[in-house]
């Protein structure tokens, strides 16, 4: 049946960019010692910015520029204060979480009353004009293109190198505060064009808290990939699957709808599992100082 | 610019006031620029939620046990963002005693101690099972705790859209109304109820006393300081981190008993949409208390006092933003997270002091 | 080149060095950290072509010193004269870009990258995006000039501790290191590599480059020195020339008024009884990185006896005490306990049968600096079962803070805010007080003064005496394992390779065994 395999990889196609972009963005940003738990609220957020610029301005481009840019300057915040001042990376990614949920509401919900007033929203239709082909094209090629830039280049190798031990990388030359701004900037860059595509593209819908909860599974994408690029492919394209067809799949084994909504967050946590108790969790081990507070001027006896 | 730590320490609860205004500023800020909102009216809405007690006691008491709660396993250093979901399981295991058994007929009073030690069992054991992948594989609690809130929406969603969909509901989707008989009493002139200020005092002398002259305390807060110093002791270190995780989920368990008993009488579908967000927003309470117990209660006064203004600038402008008003929740997120994140950015000052050195080239 | 120069025309007009600037300078350096004054307004010059080392016993503020002309510390007061020129260092990255370059005692290059990545993030002259195999080529031909042999593909956790010092000095040359400053840098290489590294400092000093060399071993500064600086207690309290500098000398100045209460002599030992209290019986453990750390080990120790365990850092012997106190599991072979089969018992086993533990870094393994003094006795499970009695507890900490004299304000206060000796004191006054039977070790003085070092070694060796406890002490200071122990069993690559009576033992025969 080569027309329904053709449709089902039309289907995912939209949701699978959309956790690769943010997976791989959380990955980058990770890799350079920064932990992101602020993921969800500010994919929540880029969701709601792409939706409300989409109904302002009809403009698909601009909804996804805009989107990216405002979870930018959340990643370089989020950097900044992790690596300048010696506080906790999983407080302050915490409250950037309710910061992004609250702005969310607050920037969707005036569009959502246009919307409703009549006006509409500029979306893709993945399934028009082999818009799809595209979207696997351009997750490849970030993939490449960031496998690249981490294993091979030089500033790859700062930004590994601030992962593992950004005292050594200091020492060793490195600006740890501009790559932890690079890694994070491009990486929520990512996160917010992920989030731009899954309104646009996948959900095309929008009400107060959209999106929500959709930040953390690209959080365990990330994290039983190994933050690896390449691998990433495989597990976003499994949960892309298990997303899109969660209520098909409630359905034929007779289940509640509400089994199909559980569905993407019980994976999430059993692919977080299998990461840690195989033998993936040695051979992709995150970065030493992943979380750790970074303070030069420590006494160190 | 220049980090170093400071030779004196400031004292420690300057910084959450500093915060708590720098937070309130911004929000306002905030709110100015994306809604419109006056900030006087703004401001009044705080002002009405602080000069309430009545009104906000109610939040108060809920907010003061969640704070409770996550302070055991913070001062443990494992982060229960989980509250949400070990209330929610709370509020299904006290409504099916409310609606399931014969207690509320027979005996009123045990009825309603059960509705709430149930809870905190059903709490506790949500808790737990965070706790095993946490203990035993190093796996990160915050995500799995996080993620676990969702999935214990989900089931209460499917008991309520299945199995316990009540019979006289008219076209809602919802549970029946509990019995009259596990109505949590009220206390005169307040919104909170008896049971949910006995609990609570309960709740203090009991985490006072297990902190304080217990040796599950002391290794809960030496956990919190260096694991390592209890594994050379000869305590085993997953074990606490269970029974960290596991306390925290057993108290905030009890919410879900009050919200049931003594606020909403049922559950409503899909009750992730209904939740008050008691799990997210005790987070704040925790951290704005210096993880000092006597302080929890003074935060959580201060929480519910602006969660109370959130709700009530909406319902002062309502009309603004049509009939999508469900803003007040955002509102209050605005509020959390922009205190917290001040509240994290200025605790370094308390320690360290920044230097600007002006390069001379 | 200069100091070439220099040395061939001495000149009447001005003794070699006086002539000159000095390529570094420090006025007036200050640094203090909670508690304490690392550093006390430190005058320092230092003059091109020369190798000046900076001598001091641990907590002199050596390493601050350094990390202060590195980058990494900030000083809160004084000025640092580079050139002739005043200069702000905020980062290392400032200080390599002036010519200044660290190397130090734990290799800061990076295990998870290869040699060239470690490398290239300090050359400012590629771009961020080039590809690291651009440098291969010019590492490949710079260390074959200097002379050594290094893969610029391979990952760094691959080479050993000697080649890891190598790719430092490669890296401070390839940056263009004109003051190379060797924190501790040799001090723990075997000493055939110490002597090619002195070869190395001396050229590059002669072509006109400047070393500072950190240490606290007298011999290695009247090694390879030229001039002599010595640090006590933040302060400088002397500089010597070469020429002048005699050992005594030295002693006087790092020691001061204590120098007399240093001493190595072998502490009073007692007969051992012969029952046997620890026994291993080939012992494999695995390590931290796979393989095995401790291969095939059986050691004993008797009643009222210390075992020294003498060896180079990363033998095994973390993993052996380790094991023995069952934090790392045992692949085979057997470990007895009085008499009992300990092998699939708990930490907490021991810890309620009279085994105390002194861990290597207290501060990270065996204190709690957050809590205070009486938590951290508290804490033991020999003390603390359900409710806790804390007037009891109370009770016993003032008896310990008495007897083992800890400096401290109370009982409550915080660990952290005592000082290194008194925070190790509160330690051993804990484990002592629980080792009714046995005591484990792993480097019980390092990072104390020596005077306080000593102190805690007179204490241990009088409780074992005392109370017939035995212990099992492993120690990277062979001057410690000779002080104390009655048997000197050496360590190498997991391997018991000689065990000795510590009253015949001779110091050459045991460094060789150490790293042969």
């Amino acid at each position: 049946m080569p027309g329904s395999i053709a449709s089902f990889i039309i289907g995912v196609s939209s949701i699978f960019l959309a956790y690769y972009l943010a997976a791989v963005g959380h990955g980058l940003m990770e890799k350079s010692g920064v932990l992101n738990l602020a993921i969800d609220g500010v994919f929540t957020l880029g969701v709601a910015v792409a939706f409300a610029i989409s109904v302002y301005t009809f403009s698909v481009p601009l909804a996804t520029f805009i989107a990216m840019i405002v979870a930018a300057m959340f990643g370089l915040m989020l950097a900044f204060i992790t690596t300048k001042l010696p506080i906790s990376h999983g407080a302050a990614g915490l409250s950037t979480m309710f910061l992004g949920y609250g702005l969310a509401a607050l920037v969707g919900l005036p569009a959502r009353q246009l919307q409703i007033n009549g006006r509409s929203l500029a979306t893709i239709q993945p399934s028009l004009g082999g818009t799809w082909v595209w979207f696997y094209v351009v997750a490849f090629a970030v993939a490449v293109g960031i496998w690249y830039l981490v294993e091979k280049t030089k500033i790859g190798a700062a930004i590994r190198a601030a992962g593992e031990n950004p005292a050594s990388a200091e020492a060793l030359g490195v600006n740890v505060l501009a790559v932890r701004l690079f890694a994070s900037g491009v990486g929520y860059a990512l996160i917010g064009i992920g989030a731009a595509v899954f309104e646009l593209a996948y959900t095309q819908v929008w009400s107060q808290g959209a999106g929500m909860g959709y930040g953390w599974i690209a959080f365990a994408i990330s994290l039983s990939a190994g933050r690896h690029p390449i691998l990433i492919i495989i597990s976003a394209m499994i949960f892309a699957v298990l997303d899109k067809y969660r209520f098909l799949i409630a359905a034929i084994y007779n289940l509640p709808p509400d089994v199909g909504k559980m569905l993407p967050f019980v994976a999430a946590i059993a692919a977080m599992i299998i990461f840690m108790v195989t033998p993936l969790r040695r051979k992709l081990a995150p970065p030493k100082s992943l979380g750790k507070i970074y303070f030069r001027e420590e006494r160190s006896v | 610019m220049v980090i170093v730590r400071r030779v004196k320490p400031l004292p420690y609860w300057i910084i959450p006031i500093i915060a708590l205004l720098a937070g309130i500023a911004i929000s306002v800020i905030i709110l100015y620029v994306l809604m419109g909102a006056s900030p006087a009216a703004v401001l009044s809405a705080i002002v009405y939620g602080f000069t309430r007690p009545g009104v906000v006691a109610k939040t108060f008491v809920a907010l003061t046990i969640v704070g409770i709660a996550l302070l055991v396993s913070f001062k443990g250093s494992i982060w229960n963002i989980g509250g949400e979901g070990q209330i929610t399981f709370g509020l299904m295991a006290a409504t099916w005693v409310a609606l399931f058994t014969a207690l509320p007929y027979i005996n009123p009073g045990l009825a309603q101690a059960s509705m709430i030690l149930l809870a905190m069992v059903a709490g506790g054991i949500w808790a737990l099972l965070a706790a095993l992948p946490r203990a035993y594989l190093g796996l990160d609690e915050v995500p799995v705790t996080l993620i676990m809130n969702y999935i214990a929406y989900y089931i209460v969603d499917i008991l309520v859209r299945g199995p316990w969909l009540g019979k006289h509901v008219y076209n809602y989707i919802r549970t029946d109304t509990i019995p009259s008989q596990v109505m949590f009493p009220q206390v005169p002139g307040t919104t909170m109820t008896w049971d949910g200020l006995f609990l609570l005092i309960i709740l203090l002398v009991g985490v006072w006393y297990l902190l304080k002259n217990t040796s599950i305390g002391l290794r809960i807060k030496i956990l919190g300081n260096n694991p390592n110093l209890l594994r050379s002791s000869g305590i085993s270190v997953p074990l606490m981190v269970i029974v960290a995780l596991t306390i925290s989920g057993f108290i905030a368990g009890s919410v879900g008993a009050l919200y049931l008993g003594g606020d909403v009488y049922r559950i409503s579908y899909p009750v992730e949409v209904h939740t008050a967000n008691y799990g997210y927003t005790g987070i704040l309470v925790a951290w704005l208390s210096m993880l000092e117990l006597i302080a929890v209660p003074i935060a959580a006064y201060i929480v519910s006092a602006l969660y109370t203004a959130g709700i009530q600038y909406q319902i002062l402008v309502g009309g603004h933003l049509g009939q999508l008003i469900t803003a007040g929740s955002a509102i209050v997120d605005v509020f959390i997270g922009s205190i917290l994140l001040m509240y994290t950015i200025l605790i370094t000052i308390s320690e360290y002091k920044i230097k600007i050195i002006v390069k001379k080239r | 080149m200069a100091a070439e120069a220099n040395n061939a025309k001495p000149t009447f007009l001005s003794p070699p060095q006086e002539g000159k600037e000095p390529i570094v300078s420090l006025r007036g350096i200050t640094k203090r950290f909670p508690g304490v004054i690392a550093l006390d307004h430190i005058d320092l010059d230092i003059y091109p072509g020369t190798v000046h080392a900076l001598l001091g016993e641990n907590g002199a503020g050596k390493s601050t010193l350094v990390k202060v002309l590195y980058g990494i510390y900030t000083p809160d007061e004084g000025e640092i004269i580079i050139n002739g020129r005043s200069t702000r260092l905020t980062s290392p990255a400032d200080a390599i870009s002036t010519g200044i370059v660290m190397v130090s005692q734990s290799p800061q290059i990076i295990d998870t990258l290869t040699v060239a990545e470690n490398i290239i993030l300090g050359l400012e002259k590629y771009n961020h995006f080039v590809p690291v195999t651009k440098v291969y080529k010019t590492i490949r031909e710079e260390s074959k000039r200097v002379g050594i042999k290094i893969e610029p593909g391979i990952e760094v956790w691959r080479l050993s501790y000697t080649q890891k010092q190598l790719v430092e000095i490669l890296r401070a040359i390839l940056l263009g290191a004109k003051v190379l400053l060797l924190d501790e840098a040799i001090t723990y290489l075997p000493i055939e590599e110490k002597k090619r590294f002195y070869k190395f400092i001396r050229q590059f000093a002669d072509e006109g480059g400047t070393v500072v060399l950190i240490t606290h071993k007298i011999y290695e500064a009247m090694d390879v020195a030229d001039k002599i600086t010595v640090l006590r207690r933040g302060k400088v309290a002397g500089h010597l020339d070469r020429k002048e500098a005699t050992i005594e000398k030295i002693r006087a100045l790092m020691f001061g008024e204590r120098s007399a209460e240093i001493t190595y002599e072998r502490l009073p030992t007692a007969q051992p009884e012969p029952n046997t209290v620890l026994e291993v019986k080939d012992l494999w453990v695995m390590g931290d990185f796979g393989g095995y750390a401790v291969q095939g080990v059986s050691l004993e120790v008797k009643e009222g006896e210390v075992l020294g365990i003498a060896g180079v850092a990363g033998n095994g012997q973390k993993e052996l005490i380790q094991a023995i106190m069952r934090l790392r599991p045992v692949i085979k072979g057997k470990i007895m306990y009085n008499g009992e089969d300990i092998t699939r018992k708990t930490t907490y086993y021991l810890r309620i049968n009279g085994v105390g533990y002194i861990p290597d870094l207290p501060a990270k393994y065996g204190v709690s600096i957050e809590n205070s003094i009486i938590e951290n006795i508290a804490v033991l499970p020999v003390y603390s079962r359900g409710i806790i009695n804390w007037d009891k507890i109370r009770e016993l900490t003032l008896k310990l803070i008495k007897e083992f004299e800890i400096k401290t304000p109370s009982p409550d206060t915080p660990v952290k805010f005592l000082s290194g000796g008194n925070i190790m004191k509160v330690l051993v006054a804990r484990e002592l007080t629980v080792a009714t039977n046995l005591l484990v070790a792993y480097n019980p003085t390092r990072a104390l003064d020596e005077a306080t070092a000593i102190k805690v070694r007179k204490i241990i060796k009088d409780k074992v005496l005392k109370n017939k406890v035995s212990a099992i002490i492993a120690s990277e200071d062979l001057d410690e394992i000779f002080q104390i122990s009655d048997r000197i069993a050496v360590m190498n690559s997991g391997k018991i390779v000689g065990v000795f009576p510590a009253d015949k033992a001779k110091r050459e025969e045991i460094e060789h065994l150490m790293v042969m």
